[in-house]
């Protein structure tokens, strides 16, 4: 009796999640096996054609190769900087509360808002960082830069970086404080100097957070949409393009669902994998210790 | 042991100097931009043209916020994110608090089935789900209304508030709920009077939560929006910042609008969320 009441509160979480996750991934897998497009109602099965097809497209290696790259760059760095912040708000020193509560900022507000923000600093003629470039004298440098195929991935990149470092900052942070002031203690009495300590004692301690910071953010740059779309929509001439954008351009630009789906489950096949060897790892670790 | 002392002294000095100088950058970098964009959403167009920073007073103006509330479409968007963020929050809050419940408290066969399920849905690329989404929805004949875009801005939230949730609900005890029981009070009582007020923290993080997501989301609205009825305020920054004559004050003022109530809510529950947001990787 008790049991039934159990199932009956989880059903409607269950219910949206099948309706609105489930069947459109199962569906969006079996329409990668069509040609089906929004334009029209019919459709028919096309096997491995859209997989084929794949192999052949040029757009799609280079789509895919600024997927890795994008996702392999911008979470290393966010880790080597989100360390750096984390050592800073350990220091004890005035004025770090403040810091602390407002850092977080550019992680709260909406993409969409970040992309405007950033687009309008990067305008080359009344943009803030080619009117600081102008004022220092290096106005060869002025471009919008969006719009040159040399700068507009690194300032994606950029975008990423500033939107969770504050995150993995702040998270680290609070691993860090788990870890006994007397471990320190001890190290500092053998002898042990700062990047000993840091190593032996720090990155250990927060090891679990940073296989979870990793894993969360391979997860959200590999399937991020929004930052791209809307700052460059994969442009110019295809530098920024990468899958998510281009799924969506094959979707509902050119209409060709069905090769769009192949992509996506592409996508999911490629992030299985990932999460495979991570849990294989993880798992190996287990018995280590 | 005294030149160790003042070595270690010498140290602290340092390091905080150098923690300073990190604090100035990173101020510059993740702070700069919004006060840059706020700043500009009270100059002219002519001021902002002239490519200085400093303007002079004349440059200043509060015609891009009237402007936007009187010209454009600005309010009725504004009202729509308003409603449909609103909605996401309550009805997640509701889901979520009961089938974290029924996850927490009841001996449900394939609990650990259930909740790796729903959190594996987070690892999907969306642009995959998106097409039969649209068909979903086009099908429930919700195309192009709030309740479309509410319904389906749910699968973003869920699987984070049912986790919150439930990790919240176990550390309170069952004696309780037992209590509770023996009072004579239902399952709805229940929650109300002593389970919630207790899981208030985790509550307003997942509110938060839900509310953000919501107002941030860009995918999901601009495939279910197909006019400017349900159209928020995510779509017509796009719209406006991708124009001819980009009206650059206006444009800063709407992307104030948009970011301010991101900012307060986050400044109510922020300990709160970062508590939660880190409590999963510290367990253990």
């Amino acid at each position: 009796m008790d049991k039934r009441k159990g199932y009956f509160l989880i059903i409607p979480a269950i219910i949206i999640m099948c309706i609105f996750t489930l069947y459109p991934l199962i569906e969006g897998i079996r329409v990668s096996f069509t040609d089906k497009s929004l334009l029209r109602a019919e459709y028919s099965y096309v096997g491995v054609d859209n997989y084929k097809q794949m192999l052949s497209d040029p757009i799609f290696w280079l789509s895919l190769w600024h997927s890795l790259i994008l996702t392999g760059v911008v979470v290393i760095l966010q880790l080597i900087f989100g360390l750096i912040l984390a050592w800073t708000m350990k220091q004890k020193i005035p004025g770090m509360p403040i810091y602390k509560s407002i850092i977080m900022a550019s992680w709260v507000i909406p993409v969409a808002a970040t992309v405007t923000i950033f687009k309008f600093m990067a305008q080359s003629d009344v943009g803030f960082i080619n009117i600081i470039l102008k004022s220092i004298g290096l106005k060869s440098l002025v471009r919008y830069w969006f719009g040159d195929p040399l700068t507009a991935f690194p300032m994606i990149i950029l975008l990423h970086l500033w939107r969770n470092v504050p995150f993995y900052g702040i998270a680290f942070l609070a691993a860090m404080q788990t870890i006994p002031a007397s471990f320190y203690e001890s190290a500092e009495i053998d002898g042990a100097n700062a990047f000993q300590r840091f190593w032996y004692i720090t990155l250990p301690g927060i090891r679990n957070m940073i296989i979870v910071m990793v894993t969360i953010h391979v997860l959200w740059t590999f399937n991020n949409f929004d930052f791209i779309y809307l700052a460059t929509g994969g442009g110019p001439v295809n530098s920024t393009d990468v899958l998510p954008v281009y799924v969506y351009r094959q979707s509902w630009d050119s209409y060709a669902a069905g090769y769009g789906a192949s992509i996506g489950t592409v996508m999911l096949l490629i992030l299985s994998i990932y999460l495979i060897i991570y849990l294989l790892i993880q798992e190996r670790g287990e018995y280590e210790r | 042991m005294k030149g160790l002392r003042l070595n270690t002294r010498q140290i602290k000095i340092r390091d905080g100097i150098v923690a300073y100088i990190i604090i100035f950058i990173s101020l510059c970098f993740f702070i700069l931009p919004m006060i840059w964009i706020f700043y500009c959403s009270f100059r002219t167009q002519e001021s902002i043209f002239t490519g200085k920073i400093i303007a002079s007073l004349k440059g200043f103006t509060f015609n891009n916020y009237i402007k936007i509330f009187s010209v454009t479409d600005f309010p009725r968007y504004f009202v729509n994110s308003v409603k449909i963020s609103s909605l996401v929050t309550i009805l997640s809050l509701i889901i979520s608090i009961f089938g974290a419940y029924g996850l927490s408290r009841y001996d449900i066969k394939g609990k650990k089935i259930v909740i790796l399920g729903i959190f594996s849905t987070q690892m999907f690329p969306q642009v995959l789900l998106l097409i039969p989404l649209f068909l979903v929805v086009f099908s429930l004949n919700l195309m192009n209304s709030i309740l479309g875009i509410v319904l389906t801005q749910l699968i973003l939230v869920l699987p984070f508030c049912l986790w919150m949730l439930e990790g919240y609900f176990d550390t309170i005890p069952i004696d309780l709920d037992d209590a509770a029981k023996i009072d004579g009070s239902n399952l709805i009582q229940q929650l109300i009077y002593v389970i919630l007020p207790i899981a208030a923290p985790g509550t307003m993080v997942v509110a938060f939560y839900s509310f953000v997501v919501s107002w941030s989301d860009y995918l999901i609205v601009s495939v279910i929006s197909q006019s400017q009825n349900t159209a928020t305020l995510t779509l017509i920054m796009r719209r406006l910042s991708s124009s001819l004559l980009i009206r650059w004050g206006q444009v800063c003022a709407v992307a104030t609008l948009t970011i301010v109530p991101t900012l307060i809510i986050f400044a109510f529950v922020q300990k709160r969320l970062i508590e939660g947001l880190t409590a999963g990787a510290l367990k253990e």
